[in-house]
């Protein structure tokens, strides 16, 4: 199947499909870590219009590069589950890790799951930040507070 | 999944971060300790044993708005 370049919802945002997964690329979350290009040219190639050519190498192939993508650019689905969140599988090297930040908050790396109170899974991240002091507006994660109220972590 | 790779936090209501699965834990003073299975930190800020949960938030604490 061929692959189709359609914009939607008035954002740069683009989706590319082989029939049986789809590439979605989000050009604002881009860092230009080159990691795409220099792992597969066949499928990532800026140069070209599309730039993503979902023929250039086998779904498995074009799944572990979208996997090395350091941020949220560029990220997949299977078509049969084109209703789900995106899926974004974190590299197997990250170590898991909790880490204490003085008088901050916890900081979470790894390919965890961060479920709310009432059970619901958050958006699937590789890092995040988790209040301590009490008294963040964003619960569960720090946004900052922990400075203005003078938290220590004592 | 396997329990080899469960990594999970469990944020509790009114209560502390409720973390379980294979993970290595660095405290503040960057002292590393070895894998851990299961573990609690407060998130209410009153615990008396940081950064763990001691209890403390019990009736004491209630996640802003
Ligand atoms: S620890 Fe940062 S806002 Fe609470």
């Amino acid at each position: 199947m061929a692959s189709y370049d359609s914009d939607y919802s008035g954002s740069n945002d683009r989706q590319y499909t082989n029939g049986e997964i789809t590439v979605f690329w989000k050009p604002n979350k881009c860092i230009h870590a080159t990691t795409c290009y220099k792992e597969l040219i066949e499928v990532f190639n800026p140069r070209k219009r599309p730039w993503v050519n979902m023929n250039g190498a086998s779904t498995e192939e074009i799944i572990r590069v979208v996997n090395l993508c350091p941020t949220e650019a560029l990220t997949f689905k299977y078509n049969k589950n084109l209703s789900e969140q995106p899926v974004r599988q974190i590299l197997p090297e990250t170590e898991n890790e909790v880490r204490v930040m003085r008088d901050g908050p916890l900081v979470i790396k790894g390919n965890f799951k961060v479920y709310g109170p009432d059970g619901t899974e958050y958006k699937r991240m590789k890092m995040v930040s988790i209040c301590r002091c009490g008294a963040s507006l964003q619960m569960p994660f720090c946004d900052g507070t922990h400075r203005k109220i003078g938290f220590t972590g004592k | 999944m396997n329990d080899e790779q469960t990594f999970e936090i469990h944020i509790i209501e009114n209560g502390p971060t409720h973390i379980k699965g294979k993970f290595s834990f660095k405290d503040s003073a960057g002292n590393l300790s070895a894998e851990h299975n299961e573990l609690f930190f407060c998130r209410c800020g009153r615990s008396k044993n940081k950064p763990f949960c001691d209890g403390s938030h019990k009736n004491q604490w209630q996640t802003p708005e």
